[in-house]
């Protein structure tokens, strides 16, 4: 999960270069991280244990937190976070595992309010005990190191949550997407597929495998393609269109193209489509019309008498 | 930031290799629970590619893999020959280059039913193919 | 690798199913035994069942378009039946779309079809 969020992300070398400048993490600073490891070790404990007192002593934070097990779990993740810091480098492998953190939380909920919050607590707890434990001089030094790594570590997670907002999103949009290309019956052996919205390459994709597989499986003779509701379409919208044509005759089935609009008959003219072996109609009324007509069944207006 | 769960190599040097080859792919493709279209893709893909080294170098070998990248799985498959190269790369990819035994489908048709495609060719010493295709989302 | 391929004549019209993996030469074969059957008898119509093929490459759909074309010379008409959607899909999104042959959904359909045009 944490490598595609680097994808997500684009996090690469460059990226990691420019964060590190930016955040002002030098190779000066991982030097007196490194240094500082068995002081952290030393005092992991004390901070983990004040980290969680903060957590579970809040109700908002402390709801996360549901079980004795559960609780030393985090610890000990906590502590292997708070010593990592200590590692002396910022690499990409570094980064992977700060964003496995971020994602974590992400996972069970946890917001980015309360993440921040707690670390506030966390600087605190380390700065008590780097000016007991150091002249001031060096604490302060020292102090300023881990404090540029824990922020370079929280725009790191913030990033984290952005990404996986966005793949919910994503996923919401491809829900949507699915919901709104319907393949609806209309008469035996007749199928209606109205388009609504834009098509993009992905949807081009999906439309066209959604419908053969119901081409089948119904073994329908007809299908209309309705593109009304399509706002724009370009020569890639058009190209898609007739391949989904194509391979619906592959199947033994005719496309009825309807809703097609001066500037679509313009488009379709213009890419040089041979027009003459597709049934299209300016309105899908005409296009149910026609799909009767070509199974030989006809509709009959009572009121005027028709044909039988 | 690929894992390569599985490795298969096979050589390509008679006709029917190319069965062989093509049903391994959707074996694969199939154990990798890729749908339909993805399935019948790869394979197509794969048979056109295992065709291509065989009338165009006179043989070769691909390397069948099912890969993951942690989320979803994926069948990649590399081909190598040691023949001529491809003499017009861009041509090629166009899909306007074909002889007796190819449509001139065969590559260009490969990397629109890919994920991802990469070729490699140089003349006098061969080319590489290699195609990937993912699960849906 | 004659043979391997059944073909079954009903009234005019051949039918041809296959129901192996079609590899270069059984397709070749599949096209030499189409057009051999033709000249022994009278069909005028050729119904290929390909409901069986999960994967159809250029090669093979070439073959099935050719003979389609060369039974059509010999005045025959050809249609294909039982195409899969993943295989229509395929051979689309490759860019071949078969223009010059006919299909149809299933076997009742293709011979109804042929069965326009041909005399029992």
């Amino acid at each position: 999960m944490h490598a595609r969020y680097l994808r997500t992300l684009k996090f690469d070398e460059l990226e990691l270069a420019s964060r590190r400048t930016f955040f002002r993490v030098t190779d000066e600073d991982l030097a007196r991280l490194a240094s500082l490891r068995s002081f952290a070790e030393k005092h992991t404990e004390a901070i983990v244990e004040a980290f969680y007192e903060l957590l579970l002593g809040h109700p908002e934070t402390a709801k996360f937190f549901s079980d004795e097990l559960a609780v030393k779990h985090v610890k000990k993740l906590q502590r292997d976070y708070f010593l990592q810091l200590f590692d002396g480098r910022c690499d990409l492998a570094y980064v992977e595992n700060r964003l496995r953190v971020g994602a974590a939380h992400e996972r069970i909920g946890l917001a980015p309010k309360w993440y921040l919050g707690a670390y506030r607590r966390y600087l605190e707890v380390v700065r008590e005990q780097l000016f007991k434990t150091f002249p001031s001089d060096e604490a302060r030094a020292s102090m300023e190191s881990i404090t540029r790594i824990v922020f370079f570590d929280m725009s790191i997670a913030i990033d984290t949550y952005i990404a996986a907002n966005l793949e919910t999103i994503g996923r919401h949009q491809l829900a949507i997407r699915e919901l709104s290309t319907p393949v609806i019956r209309v008469h035996e052996r007749i199928l209606l597929m109205p388009l609504i919205g834009t098509i993009d390459s992905l949807r081009a994709n999906q439309i066209m495998d959604a419908l053969l597989l119901r081409v089948v499986e119904e073994q329908a003779r007809f299908v209309i393609v309705d593109i009304a509701g399509v706002p724009v379409v370009d020569t890639k919208v058009a190209d898609s269109l007739l391949k989904t044509t194509a391979a619906v005759r592959m199947l033994g089935a005719q496309v009825i193209l309807t809703g097609i609009s001066a500037p679509i008959a313009r488009t379709l003219v213009q890419l040089g489509v041979d027009v003459s072996s597709m049934h299209t109609c300016a309105r899908l009324q005409e296009g149910i019309e026609l799909a009767l007509q070509l199974a030989g069944k006809v509709i009959v207006d009572r009121e005027k008498g028709g044909a039988p | 930031m690929i894992d390569v769960v599985a490795q298969y190599r096979l050589e390509i040097q008679i006709e029917d290799d190319i069965v062989i080859v093509r049903r391994k792919a959707r074996q694969l493709a199939q154990a990798r629970k890729l749908d339909p279209f993805a399935t019948a893709a790869i394979t197509t893909a794969v048979s056109e590619l295992t065709r291509n080294v065989l009338v165009h170098a006179g043989g070769g070998s691909v390397v069948l893999e099912e890969i993951s990248d942690g989320e979803r799985y994926g069948v990649r498959a590399t081909f190598e020959d040691h023949g001529p190269g491809i003499a017009n790369l861009e041509l090629a990819l166009a899909g306007g280059h074909s002889t007796s035994k190819t449509m001139g489908l065969g590559l260009s048709g490969s990397k629109r039913l890919a994920d991802r495609f990469e070729v490699k060719t140089e003349k006098g010493v061969g080319t590489t193919v290699r195609i990937e295709k993912w699960q849906g989302l | 690798m004659i043979g391997t391929v059944p073909i079954l004549k009903i009234g005019r019209t051949l039918l041809v199913s296959i129901q192996i993996e079609l590899s270069d030469a059984v397709a070749e074969g599949m096209q030499n035994d189409v057009l051999a059957a033709l000249e022994r008898t009278n069909a005028k119509g050729i119904v290929v069942d390909i409901s069986g093929f999960d994967t159809v490459d250029t090669y093979v759909a070439r073959i099935l378009a050719e003979t389609a074309k060369m039974a059509k010379l010999m005045g025959a008409r050809s249609v294909l039946v039982g195409m899969r959607p993943e295989v229509a899909a395929t051979l689309v999104r490759m860019g071949y779309t078969m223009d010059d042959v006919q299909f149809a959904l299933n076997l009742d359909e293709g011979l109804a079809l042929l069965g326009h045009v041909i005399p029992r």
